[in-house]
């Protein structure tokens, strides 16, 4: 083999590797949650507005009242969204672009909106969701015999 | 001279019929069984342009083999376990969408290389019998993905994500959520005709892997691969190296099973971790052989027309079944008989003609000996 | 290639005493190659190293399984039990070796004609042992008719059985599914009840021939019990194998397997020596599956012939069976040691280690063996 023909080979594959760290960067996937719940932090308390608004790409996606919570899902770390915020009941709506980094390695990421809009520190407002694992206990591999049943879906 | 005229016509006819006649057949069983499910022409053609988009990458990767000579490959499986196995990795790291999908892509390649290198090596040494060994390598190499799967995968690999490992600790669940990455592909850049959805991303991949057939097929390799097949002993005389290049073709059609392994699901949405791969090398298969391809010769034309065929006859016969004799399951069982039917038969055809012209040359070398002991006879007597 | 690529001068003015030559020279070969080896190497190599790890693997489970506290005798009892369900199915293999068409995959195709005798000596209103019996009966005329058919389609495709065989036998499966449930069959015992027509997937034997060749003469030790009827029978139509390959048409069989061309050349009618053993083995597999069901006590039907044979084939060549080489004793053996596997790692794994693995162990050893057998150069073939 020649050897413009291996650092073509070593270049291709790097080149995937690289592909694929990018696409590891990218790709993860976040189900972030909003909640708009009155917080306690520092023996300092933030209470909820009336109502919240998230708006992601000029659409709403959750209309929140203090206490309730919206999700959305999404992919990469970087995740942009509007408040459109309602302190009292029939008072206007004020709009506040904001921009959140979310931390890589939480699948679920829980943005206490009150605390965020304050303006505490990361660690005060986002928390982590922890889902409950799925109770479905299927520990049985199928045999080959049961191979043979005919999946409709293909 | 009329006359001959149309005996020929006749003849060509019939040798037409001979020669396609499982995509006839189908012809007909979907011809009489559309008007018999009662399946709107808009949802049928939404059906099988969807089954289009999921199969047609995976039943591609059968062409290459077939050029080198080695039969159907029924070891595609093993892309499709490649492949499977990356999708657990990607959404054990919560990768989704088509970033995932293009990560799944990227880490299916060692796998299916590792085994496509495993099965050419045990092919090279089961010249003349690939079929039914690769057949074989296929239950073999699922036990070992079993193995791997359900008891490694977890306590020896790391596996930390709840939602795909069983509740015991280790092993695969056995279905994995493919939902993050559902249809992304068929999604982005879809257009809808008249309610009918056409995967357009989908199709330019899969136009891209037939550019890439047609192209190979004129390199040197894929050259290569054509003259191993036609004559294994021609080639090795004319310098090819039979073994390297029959191994090479197996480990691309591993690759791409891998790959048409992980478009597939996504597009399905979720992963069967223990079923998924088992049926999918005889439905394409089968498929492909509607097309009207042979064990010794297919085309991407064959592949479009089998996959049209096949899933039209899939998608109607339960409920053409069930309209003629009132039980959906015959119109299952139907289904099934003749994609097995339709690979016996093109076995059949395939063996046979293989036998005729083999004992057609025998009879001309024989024919040729007389001739010769013939005419040295006759230069004696002179 | 497999042997039949001798049959490639088919036609073709063979010369006879060429090939009479070279035929003995193989086996010399492997004699002088034996002899140059130490004992245990040549032990190794007669008895084949994946048969001694299986042997091994399988006393190290017997030597196991009293230790994690499974009963001994109840053990032996389970394999025997297995081994005469499971044995005149892998008998069934052997004709068709012996006149080199391989491996038989078709074997679903015998199954069927079992299953068409069983339903049908109940439909018929025959019960008890009696049952068993009428259904050997009727199994036999549709199995020499599917036999011959299979037999005559092998024919044509010299060199390509193996593979054709298996799709036959899965055709033959999916096309009986929709047999068994438009076929009109109306005994109660066997239909759904609440369509009153088609075919349970299971139909239980009992009152019919449920152990009906296992309770004769059962002998019962404590947790020992041997079915020694079904052993007889078994042991029986072994002896009628062995028999029939030691007359005339049974060693012309075997040189048809051994060398076709040789075989044409003493006058032998090699297609039709082919279609015998096919019939042969396809009323084995029909008797096979009749005396596995009065074991089991069940019918399986639908689904459950269409991996039949993988076992079978798997078992006859880790007895020492090579594609185109078996014997009695590989029957023997092979079945012992395959059923002896499946029926003890389960429980003892299961001791031991609390999960079962014993399916992907059957799995990766029954493949393998295959794979391995289809690799190994067959002897007698091209060299």
């Amino acid at each position: 083999m020649s050897a413009r023909r291996i650092i073509v080979r070593i270049g291709f594959v790097l080149l995937l590797v690289v592909l694929a760290a990018v696409m590891l960067v990218i790709g993860r996937g976040h189900t972030v949650y909003f909640d708009n719940k009155t917080l306690e932090y520092e023996g300092q308390t933030y209470s909820a507005p009336y109502r919240v608004v998230v708006y992601i790409k000029g659409q709403p996606i959750a209309k929140l009242k203090a206490r309730e919570r919206g999700m959305k899902t999404t992919i990469g770390q970087s995740f942009g969204m509007a408040l459109g915020i309602t302190q009292e009941k029939d008072g206007e709506e004020q709009i506040i672009e904001c921009f959140q980094k979310l931390p890589y390695n939480m699948d679920g990421v829980i943005i206490n909106l009150p605390g965020y809009l304050a303006g505490l520190p990361e660690e005060a407002y986002i928390s982590e969701f922890v889902a409950a694992p799925p109770a479905e206990d299927e520990d049985e591999a199928p045999g080959e015999d049961e191979e043979m049943l005919i999946d409709a879906e293909l | 001279m009329e006359s001959s005229e149309k005996k020929n016509l006749g003849t060509a006819i019939l040798e037409f019929i001979r020669n396609n006649i499982v995509p006839i057949m189908f012809i007909v069983i979907c011809f009489f069984c559309i008007p018999l499910s009662g399946f709107s022409p808009s949802y049928l053609i939404n059906e099988i342009v969807t089954r289009m988009g999921r199969n047609i990458f995976l039943i591609l990767c059968l062409l290459i083999p077939i050029m080198a000579g080695m039969g159907l490959n029924f070891a595609m499986t093993l892309g499709a376990m490649a492949g499977e196995i990356a999708l657990i990795f990607v959404s054990d790291l919560q990768i989704w969408g088509i970033p995932g999908v293009i990560l799944a892509m990227i880490f299916s390649i060692p796998f299916s290389i590792l085994l496509g290198l495993l099965c050419g090596s045990i092919l090279n040494r089961a010249k003349g019998r690939e079929m039914i060994t690769s057949y074989i390598i296929s239950f073999f190499l699922n036990g070992l993905y079993q193995l791997v799967v359900l008891f490694m995968m977890g306590s020896i690999i790391p596996i930390r994500h709840f939602s795909i490992k069983l509740p015991r600790g280790y092993g695969i669940r056995n279905t994995v959520s493919l939902l993050n990455m559902r249809q992304c592909l068929d999604n982005l850049l879809a257009v809808y005709i008249r309610g009918v959805k056409i995967p357009v991303l989908t199709f330019l991949i899969i136009g891209l892997l037939c550019l890439f057939i047609i192209w190979f097929r004129k390199t040197k390799l894929g050259q290569d691969m054509r003259a191993v097949g036609q004559d294994m002993q021609v080639a090795r005389d004319a310098g090819i190296n039979v073994e390297h290049t029959r191994l090479i073709s197996i480990v691309i059609s591993t690759v791409m099973a891998g790959f048409g392994m992980i478009i597939y699901l996504q597009n399905m949405g979720n992963l069967s971790t223990y079923s998924s791969h088992s049926q999918i090398g005889m439905f394409c298969i089968a498929a492909l052989l509607v097309g009207g391809a042979s064990v010794d010769k297919a085309s991407i034309g064959n592949v479009f027309l089998g996959v049209i065929l096949f899933h039209t006859m899939f998608i109607v016969a339960p409920s053409a079944g069930a309209a003629i004799t009132g039980d959906s399951m015959i119109g299952e069982y139907f289904r099934v008989f003749c994609s097995y039917g339709v690979i016996t038969i093109a076995l059949v055809m395939y063996e046979s003609k293989k036998r005729r012209s083999r004992s057609r040359s025998a009879q001309e070398l024989a024919r040729a000996a007389a001739r010769e002991t013939e005419s040295a006879g006759k230069a004696a007597v002179k | 290639m497999r042997n039949e690529s001798k049959d490639q001068n088919l036609n073709s003015p063979s010369k006879p005493q060429d090939v009479r030559k070279t035929v003995p020279a193989p086996q010399q070969a492997a004699e002088l190659e034996k002899a140059q080896m130490g004992p245990v190497r040549a032990l190794a190599a007669s008895f084949g190293l994946p048969r001694l790890i299986i042997t091994a693997f399988l006393l190290l489970m017997f030597i196991a399984a009293p230790i994690v506290g499974n009963d001994f005798w109840t053990q032996i009892s389970n394999v025997i039990n297995r081994f005469s369900w499971n044995a005149i199915l892998v008998l069934a293999m052997v004709p068709m070796i012996h006149s080199g068409c391989g491996l038989n995959f078709g074997l679903p195709l015998g199954i069927i004609s079992g299953l068409l005798g069983a339903t049908l000596s109940i439909e018929f209103g025959f019960t008890g042992a009696a049952s068993f019996f009428m259904a050997i009966l009727i199994a036999t005329p549709i199995s020499v008719v599917l036999g011959c058919g299979y037999g005559w389609l092998l024919n044509r495709i010299k060199g390509g059985e193996m593979m054709i065989a298996t799709y036959v036998g899965f055709s033959s499966v999916s096309f009986m599914c929709m047999m068994w449930l438009l076929l009109p069959y109306h005994s109660p015992t066997m239909v759904w009840g609440f369509a009153g027509k088609g075919l349970r997937t299971t139909i239980s034997l009992e009152g019919f021939y449920s152990e009906a060749l296992a309770r004769l003469l059962r002998i019962q030790i404590g947790n020992l019990s041997i079915p020694t009827g079904t052993l007889l029978f078994f042991a029986l139509m072994a002896f009628l194998m062995w028999a029939f390959l030691h007359t005339k048409t049974g060693t012309a069989m075997t040189a048809v397997g051994s060398n076709p061309t040789f075989a044409r050349a003493a006058g032998v009618n090699v297609d039709r020596m082919r279609l015998l053993s096919v019939v042969l083995s396809t009323w084995l597999g029909a008797l096979g599956i009749l005396v596995y069901e009065q074991g089991f006590g069940f019918i399986q039907l639908y689904n459950a012939p269409f991996y039949m044979a993988l076992p079978a084939v798997s078992a006859i060549l880790i007895g020492g069976a090579s594609v185109n080489k078996a014997s009695i004793v590989n029957v023997l053996i092979g079945t012992f040691l395959f059923q002896g596997m499946v029926t003890m790692t389960p429980t003892v794994m299961n001791s031991i280690i609390h999960t079962d693995m014993s399916e992907v162990i059957r799995i990766i050893v029954s493949q393998g063996m295959i794979l391995y057998a289809l690799t190994r150069k067959s002897e007698g073939g091209s060299h």
